[in-house]
């Protein structure tokens, strides 16, 4: 297939344009997934109403597909009265699904800390918070690495859904402009191209933490 | 049984003259788990620099027992003090009273704890593992903590090793290591629970040896083991426990080769055909 120089050379910044608003939204997400991921992994290895709350969540979250939650967090405030843009609805909505997968990381990552870590260190006069900062968090970073790798990867990927709610990041822009010419094909390959070098990227830093943090075993 | 204070319900801080304080107290301890009741009434008493080991069938109480000394296990009734301090509970008057856990960390940094399975924290050097606890628990600079953590290395024969990770060393390397972890805690009491007993036999010498050193330099140990012939070598005192109840104490020779109960002497029996060559 021989590909128009000349419409490359237009779509590129377009899609570049887009790939600032992905970008944006996998970055904010994987921040905010971090700290709220945490919480909720927190929340649910508690016993009583706040732990079911926790897991009740994160079964509805995982179960139900993500565009499906965009389409109600973004017609649902706008239906409450106050709409929230495109860009917040699907930032909530990636919060919200990948938060739950993001405690389960945290989850599988906590409970395999070993008890007698605990207890060695509980042994030696750590209170708690030392505990937690000495021996069991940095045991919890070095194995969530490559899961927190993966999901970032899928973060990235995901965001392409919310130009189902009219966002102008890589897909929706790509959705036009297959709209408005003829070379359907060089757009999506084009588009392809950058989550390949954005996932590219997200996979090197995970390999550059995994070479800061990791341990032998 | 020879128990120099009958003052169970002692409060706060122990006034005795030094000399006549145990480094460690154990009074009416009961524990249960659950239904099962696995300590049942335990006094001990350990004076500085002696060397008491427990032993006992499997499943008797033992591991509880030290375990229950740093609160590891909480128990039902009862007092331990450490060099006349209270560990987990005071008693005022006729109740007692649960300590706070911040004095509950301080009085087991006072402890030190070697547990079978080593338990280092993989994610460290070995010189981090032993320096870690200094700094971060009672504030020491990390070069002194470090400095400090080289010489126990030295001490037991590890000074190659500190820049390793523990998933490098031996079982009998890592125990070591264990064992200097303890001790850069400056502890008045060390507590060795079948420290030997995930060995490869050829790596069992090694830490005994170890154990026998800091033993000669006065510290008050009570250590938990199967190794009968290091127990004679290194006890002032046996402890024979069985059924959660200490059921015979004195020197090892009375107990290892006069025992005057048939408990001890079955056991013995076991143990002896059990290892026999
Ligand atoms: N966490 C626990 N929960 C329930 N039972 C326990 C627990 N730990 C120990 N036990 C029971 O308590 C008894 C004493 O155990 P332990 O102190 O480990 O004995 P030993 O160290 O002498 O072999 C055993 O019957 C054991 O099954
Ligand atoms: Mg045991």
């Amino acid at each position: 297939m021989p590909f128009d120089l000349n419409f490359l050379a237009r779509l590129l910044p377009a899609l570049l344009e887009g790939a600032e608003v992905t970008v944006e939204l996998a970055v904010l997400t994987i921040a905010i997934c971090l700290v709220w991921g945490f919480v909720v992994a927190l929340a649910q290895a508690t016993r009583g109403p706040l732990g079911w709350l926790a897991g009740g969540y994160i079964q509805i979250v995982r179960n139900t597909p993500l565009l499906i939650q965009m389409y109600l967090v973004y017609f649902g405030f706008s239906m409450g009265g106050f709409g929230l843009s495109g860009f917040a609805s699907g930032l909530l909505a990636l919060c919200m699904q990948n938060g739950g997968y993001v405690a389960e990381i945290y989850r599988g990552g906590l409970q395999s800390v070993s008890p007698r870590q605990y207890e060695a260190g509980r042994a030696l006069g750590m209170r708690r918070w030392t505990l937690y900062t000495t021996v069991v968090l940095p045991q919890v970073i070095a194995r969530i690495i490559p899961p927190m790798t993966n999901q970032s990867i899928s973060i990235i990927k995901d965001t392409s859904q919310v130009a189902a709610i009219a966002v102008m990041e890589i897909m929706k822009i790509s959705e036009v402009w297959v709209e408005t010419s003829a070379n359907t094909y060089d757009v999506f390959l084009g588009a392809a191209l950058i989550y390949l070098a954005l996932t590219s990227a997200a996979s090197l830093a995970g390999r550059l933490c995994e070479r800061r943090f990791t341990f032998a075993q | 049984m020879a128990d120099i204070s009958s003052d169970a319900s002692s409060t706060a801080i122990d006034v005795r003259p030094l000399a006549r304080r145990p480094m460690l107290e154990i009074s009416g301890v009961s524990k249960s788990f659950g239904a099962t009741q696995v300590l049942c009434d335990v006094s001990l008493s350990v004076a500085p620099g002696e060397v008491v080991v427990v032993i006992g069938p499997s499943g008797s109480g033992k591991t509880t027992l030290l375990r229950c000394i740093n609160l590891l296990e909480d128990y039902e009734e009862g007092t331990i003090t450490v060099d006349g301090a209270p560990i987990g509970y005071r008693r005022r008057g006729s109740e007692r009273i649960r300590m706070s856990e911040r004095d509950i960390a301080a009085a087991r940094a006072t402890i030190g704890m070697v547990f079978q399975s080593f338990n280092l924290f993989p994610h460290m050097t070995v010189l981090r593992n032993i320096a870690a606890a200094p700094v971060r628990v009672k504030g020491a600079p990390r070069e002194t903590a470090e400095a400090r953590a080289r010489e126990l290395l030295a001490m037991v024969g590890l000074s190659d090793k500190a820049a390793e990770h523990p998933a490098r060393l031996s079982g009998g390397q890592q125990q070591r290591v264990a064992i200097a972890r303890a001790l850069a805690m400056d502890p008045k009491i060390m507590l060795f629970d079948e420290v030997t007993s995930a060995l490869d036999p050829e790596l069992v010498g090694e830490v005994l040896a170890a154990m026998q050193q800091l033993a000669q330099g006065g510290m008050t140990m009570v250590v938990v083991t199967h190794e009968m012939s290091f127990a004679r070598d290194i006890a002032d005192r046996i402890v024979f426990i069985d059924g959660g109840v200490i059921v015979e104490q004195g020197k090892p020779d009375e107990i290892l080769f006069a025992p005057r109960t048939n408990r001890v002497r079955a056991f013995l029996k076991r143990y002896n055909d059990r290892y026999r060559i």
